[in-house]
């Protein structure tokens, strides 16, 4: 077949014309300020890292607690604490917030665009975030973490049974998901309009239409939790009664609030990594995505249809075999586009001449791995077999399996994939390797035993569990695996740290790619493109590359444009809100009631800050 | 919609095939992966004899799930065999070798006949699966008939323990769920505060007991014998020390059911040696009565989440404090004189007994049968 017919970095940038760089600071004060989408994306990425190694030490305290029974490591208080911050962690402050980086940092390179629609808002939903993950782990030093699990059912959640690291928990998930629903609207609005000319959306990256999906399941999944949420903090500080029994409140309102909101978040886990896979491996096979328009069908149905799946988690709290029925059926359904979407890469893999760099192993593995956890998810939609499986450490391993084998591995994928876009430099192959055997072994020992746990009677979240149980085997194993990966992620971190100040310096184009994100410098100027590309076909760079007739022209002449400046606004602003949470949070477990103070303050600095930021010429 | 090149000429099968085996030995460790997980799959079928092995089924209930376990484990199976002998194969054929040039592999975009074939045949399996799964669903909450024996017990999820309220026979027991062999049981399962799950994997699925509702469970086991389970939804510090055993008794003999309920409608034994009578004591005067009932002795009048096990026959129980502890007097001393040491956050008060007054009434305790 053909040659490659022109290089990318050959791409003169054009005549510069009249064009305004963001002004911008430097420094600490430079992060503080930033409103531009690469740097806010490495913002998230970096949190996103550090809170999944905080949620994996949390993992591997509480594994150290399971590796033989009758232990006495850690009590059942503080062992329920560490299980509900672990998966809080992993779930909304190491997983999300990676997706995030990746969206911040690749959807306006990926659409030809200079930036996200609304920059300063979007560094307003970092700030918040940020405050919101702060003020879930401050429970640890204000009166112990959370215990109720990380789907805190009603009423173990109320005043009666759980202290005060609800509060936190409730009033930093309520953060988390204003930051998310800010961000939602941002990337909607970026992606529907900031498109390159000629980027129709069915030749938008699989990647890009992923964040899409993902970014409407936000804004239409965060409202019901937050609802939820507000009600337990009416419950917890003002004695409403929306969830006590006694009174006539309901405790299964809690979990149709929160799965309405659970399930739709699953696969704003998974997709995203599903976006990735579908960019690495065309990349690595050298040829298109097969059937990316199934793919990303498969991938919008499979976000609509997670709207109607939520009480599947729910099989055992005696619904009644209709509803039971129902949302089986619903749930079944999921498996046609997922499967959809494993034939489709295997279909990428066949009839490719693949190499396999660390990016594309991460990608490959993650085919039969999180396939694996999704036949396991096939069998708890079964209600008859979901009544044995339910709460069982049979659960537990088939969301480790997609949760870790499939979303985490891809996030790592990317990582490796995208490093030297975000920085300029590769990221060191050989510990990639080194990263990516210790931690596959390590996740595959710790939860393939769990599955045969499960199948023997062994309930999730029990802090000790007897010897005549005769789990002691696969719980060992399941620790020896977690100290594993934990050990493989310390890798990978150090890889990241090492590569980013002495890699191998990347050119635009390392992988020989296909996408437009590959048409800017490593890592891109703050303008991204020197000029706005026209998009002939799905895959720019590539057909550059390769395809007679379908160059990107830089145009003789550059064009204008305007960056908006730095602002301080956007943290400020978020500050406030972040201090009106913390004040109603001291005024129900400190004594003296002058602390609503804080609020009232605080409140009408929210006003003051986003009277500045709307008048803040940009 | 996709550009057609026909995928399926680049190779066929056969020669696949015949390269794999010559492959074999230089094959990229990627496809490893495929043999372990296999492996693991299979050791995760033959476990021996587990005390609480789902797949080995000891009521109806049990039995249900353990099928569709089946069905689906052989499903998931030959779709995962699949996968992985697709990715497999596409390994061993479709890398870059050693000496390969440059040259781009063909750049199809797709094929229509592929993606509806994988469209179309997982839709059906689902299709049937649902069928067949919508059928389970009706057959395990289908209400038992009316004119049959049936052992009916209402079940108050705890924390961190079980109460077993026999209505129609006028037993409150606690912990130890007994029933009667080849008999339809049907629980009604509540809770006084947290939502807790009722769970013994040989016998059944579980079900959550839930404050303010009551919610059925049926099932009818048909192995004699003493089978464990435990409370499954997390309801605080010591929801790994809510365990509860089922007894499946025989229909006739001495160690029969109705035997078991006779003993247990007995009023409670009185005191006989005078450390006995000395515990019977203790627990009139020290506070245990508050939140204790035993019949002829102390009755509760009214019921609060607080409240303790009916203790009229403890001494017939094999376990203490939800399966924590075997049943003697020894165990039921450390219990009674400092419940927190023995479950932690145990709502049991500390009434601060003496080492004495502990035996006394442990003594007393263990005496009725």
């Amino acid at each position: 077949m053909s040659a490659k017919l022109l290089d990318i970095e050959s791409l003169q940038a054009p005549e510069p014309h009249m064009h305004f760089e963001r002004p911008g600071k430097t420094g600490l004060v430079d992060w503080l300020t930033t409103v531009d989408h690469k740097k806010i994306g490495i913002l998230y990425l970096l949190s996103g890292v550090f809170y999944l190694l905080c949620g994996g030490l949390e993992a591997i305290l509480f594994r150290i607690q399971l590796a033989v029974p009758d232990n006495t490591f850690l009590g059942g208080e503080t062992f329920n604490g560490l299980v509900t911050m672990h998966a809080t962690s992993m779930v909304f402050l190491a997983i999300m917030p990676m997706t995030a980086g990746f969206a911040n940092f690749l959807v306006p390179l990926m659409i030809g665009a200079r930036d996200v629609a609304f920059p300063r808002l979007n560094s307003w939903s970092y700030w918040t975030f940020l405050g919101g993950s702060l003020v879930i782990n401050a429970s640890f030093v204000f009166g112990g973490a959370p215990s109720a699990g990380w789907f805190g059912y009603a009423p173990l959640t109320g005043a009666q049974y759980s202290g005060s690291g609800v509060d936190f928990w409730w009033a930093g998930l309520a953060l988390l998901s204003a930051s998310s629903l800010a961000a939602s609207v941002n990337f909607i609005v970026t992606i529907l309009n900031l498109r390159a000319p000629g980027l129709t959306l069915l030749r938008l990256p699989v990647l890009g239409w992923m964040m899409l999906v993902i970014q409407f399941l936000l804004a239409l999944s965060f409202p019901p939790i937050t609802v939820g949420l507000i009600l337990l903090g009416f419950d917890r500080m003002f004695g409403t009664l929306f969830y006590e029994v006694s009174m006539g409140g309901d405790p299964h309102l809690w979990q149709h609030l929160f799965w309405l909101f659970g399930h739709p978040e699953v696969y704003v886990l998974i997709l995203p990594a599903m976006g990735i896979v579908s960019e690495i491996l065309p990349v690595f096979a050298r040829r298109p995505l097969f059937g990316q328009t199934a793919v990303i069908f498969s991938g919008i149905f499979i976000g609509f249809v997670g709207f109607g799946v939520w009480a599947h988690h729910m099989f055992t709290s005696g619904m009644g075999p209709v509803a039971d029925a129902a949302f089986a059926a619903t749930t079944a359904i999921i498996a046609i586009p997922t499967g959809v979407k494993i034939f489709n890469w295997l279909g990428t893999l066949w009839g490719g001449k693949m190499t396999y760099p660390t990016p594309m192993l991460f990608a490959v593995s993650f085919i039969p791995i999180f396939t694996l956890g999704g036949l396991s998810g096939l069998m708890h939609a079964s209600p008859p077999l979901d009544l044995q499986q339910h709460d069982s450490y049979f659960v537990v391993a088939h969301f480790h399996y997609v949760l870790v084998g499939g979303a985490l591995q891809g996030l790592f994928a990317g990582v490796y994939f995208y490093f030297p876009k975000f920085t300029g430099r590769m990221m060191s192959d050989k510990l990639g390797k080194v990263h990516f055997w210790t931690f596959l072994a390590g996740l595959n020992l710790t939860f393939f035993p769990q599955h045969m746990l499960g199948n023997n009677g062994m309930p999730r979240r029990i802090y000790t569990y007897p010897a005549d149980a005769q789990w002691d085997l696969y719980n060992m194993l399941g620790t020896v695996g977690a100290l594993i990966m934990g050990a493989a992620t310390l890798v990978f971190v150090y890889n990241m740290i090492v590569s980013w100040r002495s890699g191998e310096k990347a050119g635009r184009d390392p992988w020989d790619a296909c996408t437009l994100e590959w048409l800017t410098e490593s890592p891109p100027k703050v303008q991204n493109f020197d000029f706005t590309p026209i998009v002939l076909s799905e895959r720019p760079v590539w057909d550059h590359k390769y395809t007679e007739g379908m160059e990107i022209v830089a145009p003789a002449k550059g064009e204008h444009f305007h960056m908006p400046s730095y602002s301080w606004k956007p943290m400020i602003c978020s500050g406030f809100v972040i201090l009106l949470v913390i004040g109603l949070l001291m005024n129900t477990f400190m004594p003296g009631n002058w602390l609503w103070v804080i609020s009232a303050v605080s409140g009408l600095g929210v006003v003051g800050s986003v009277y500045a930021w709307v008048s803040e010429p940009v | 919609m996709f550009r057609n090149t026909p995928v399926a000429a680049q190779a066929s099968p056969l020669t696949t095939l015949r390269g794999w085996a010559q492959r074999a030995a230089s094959s990229r460790t990627l496809t490893l992966l495929v043999p372990v997980v296999m492996g693991l799959l299979l050791a995760a079928c033959g476990d021996g004899n587990h005390p609480r092995d789902t797949l080995n089924p000891a009521g109806d209930g049990a039995q249900v799930s353990a099928w569709f376990f089946w069905l689906y484990m052989i499903l998931d199976t030959v779709i995962f065999i699949i996968v992985c002998a697709a990715m497999v194969v596409a390994i061993m054929k479709f890398s870059k070798k050693k000496g390969d040039d440059d040259s781009l592999p063909p750049q199809s975009h797709g094929n229509m006949k592929l993606e509806l074939i994988w469209t179309v045949i997982p839709t059906i399996i689902v299709l049937v699966l649902a069928v067949i799964t919508v059928g389970g669903v009706f057959q395990l909450s289908a209400k038992p008939a009316e004119e049959q024996k049936i052992v009916d017990v209402e079940v108050i999820g705890k924390q961190w323990w079980w109460e077993f309220d026999y209505k129609n026979e006028r037993i409150t027991t606690a912990n130890e769920l007994h029933v009667e062999e080849g008999t339809q049981v049907s629980l009604h399962l509540t809770s006084a505060d947290v939502i807790h799950a009722f769970w013994v994997p040989r016998v059944s699925g579980k079900r959550d007991a839930t404050p303010g509702r009551t919610y059925p469970l049926y099932f009818k086991p048909f192995e004699k014998g003493e089978f464990i389970g435990q409370c499954a939804e997390l309801c605080g510090a010591s929801h790994a020390r809510m365990g509860l055993k089922m007894f499946v008794h025989p229909k006739t003999g001495p160690d029969s059911y109705d035997n078991w309920v006779k003993a247990q409608q007995a009023a409670a034994r009185a005191p006989t040696t005078a450390l006995e009578k000395e515990g019977k004591k203790v627990f009139e005067t020290k506070g245990c009565k508050s939140c204790h009932t035993i019949k002829g002795v102390a009755e509760l009048t009214q019921r609060s989440r607080t409240t303790g096990p009916d203790l009229t026959h403890v001494g017939s129980r094999s376990t203490i404090a939800a399966v924590t502890l075997e049943n003697n007097v020894e165990n039921l001393a450390k219990w009674v004189k400092d419940p927190q040491s023995v479950k932690e956050a145990a709502l049991m008060t500390n009434l601060g007994l003496s080492d004495k007054e502990s035996k006394a009434v442990a003594t007393y305790l263990y005496s009725l049968k």
